[in-house]
């Protein structure tokens, strides 16, 4: 990983890494969608409605997963000043917010038949909305503060704040009485869910990553274009 | 067990493949417009 902290080196690893994993993560797609949806089989209980966990548990996984990611690229950019660590951080949250938007939603179209209700302010439920609203938050504020540097500076405490939620997310189903259901997988006793829906979930959740590490390089790109530009711009005016 | 509900199925995969089909678009537009503005300033002596 180190390697890549050079803004060079980057650039001439991901101009081939970041297409070689958008085609990996469209290829799991390819697999994984018609297998969740039609070749998997029903839940006993949750019936045909269970598809929509192909969707939502990796959405809930990276999108937890790229807040850590974000908090540990802030804490980078906060101790030691690197410019990449910060734009790795910022490239990362829109995709982000994207995938908590992805589980909410879905999770609310799995309720309504399951539980009967779109929504409930249970422990999980709130927060992963809170999880949600701190992505917006996040980057709300870089685009709010002029000064690049005190952007980066403001956001990668707000980001370090809110590495709080994460285990609050993780526990809630553990700590309170919620209405949604404890984990199944990421549990130590192993999976409790039938081996046949294993098989698509993974499929999913790592297409949902290739995709996760295509976006966040083909971000990082833009943004080390964007800077190079903005610098270039400051040489031709103090000339 | 529940019967059917397909039609939240269907919904929530609408509702998610147009998200990230939409975030796919606008990461790989975003990118090509600065590559293009990044190489057309390469460009001039």
């Amino acid at each position: 990983m180190l390697f890549l902290a050079n803004p060079a080196r980057f650039m001439s690893f991901s101009a081939w890494a970041a297409p070689l994993t958008l085609v990996l993560a469209l290829a799991l797609f390819a697999v994984g969608l018609p297998w969740g949806l039609f070749f998997s089989p029903a839940d006993y209980q949750q019936g045909e409605t269970v598809r929509i966990m192909y969707l939502h548990v990796p959405a809930a996984w990276w999108s937890l997963g790229i807040y850590v990611f974000m908090g540990a690229a802030s804490l980078v950019g906060l101790v030691w000043r690197h410019v990449l660590a910060d734009l790795a951080a910022r490239s990362a949250a829109p995709i982000g917010a994207a995938f908590a938007w992805i589980c909410l939603a879905t999770g609310s179209l799995w309720g309504a038949p399951t539980w009967g209700t779109w929504w409930e302010w249970d422990g999980r439920l709130t927060s992963m909305l809170v999880l949600f609203v701190i992505y917006l938050g996040y980057i709300a504020l870089w685009n709010a503060v002029e000064d690049e540097e005190k952007a980066a500076r403001l956001a990668a405490i707000l980001c370090l704040a809110g590495l709080i939620n994460i285990p609050i997310v993780h526990f809630s189903v553990d700590w309170w009485s919620t209405l949604h259901q404890p984990a199944s997988i990421l549990r130590a006793e192993g999976p409790s869910i039938h081996p046949s829906m294993l098989g698509p979930l993974f499929t999913m959740a790592a297409a949902f990553l290739f995709l996760v590490a295509a976006l966040a390089m083909m971000n990082m790109r833009a943004a080390i274009y964007r800077r190079r530009i903005e610098a270039a711009r400051v040489r031709g005016a103090d000339a | 067990m529940i019967e059917s509900g397909w039609a939240y199925i269907w919904g929530a995969y609408a509702l998610a493949l147009v998200t990230l089909l939409v975030l796919t678009l606008v990461v790989m537009l975003r990118l090509a417009h600065w590559s293009k503005r990044a190489r057309s300033l390469e460009r001039k002596p």
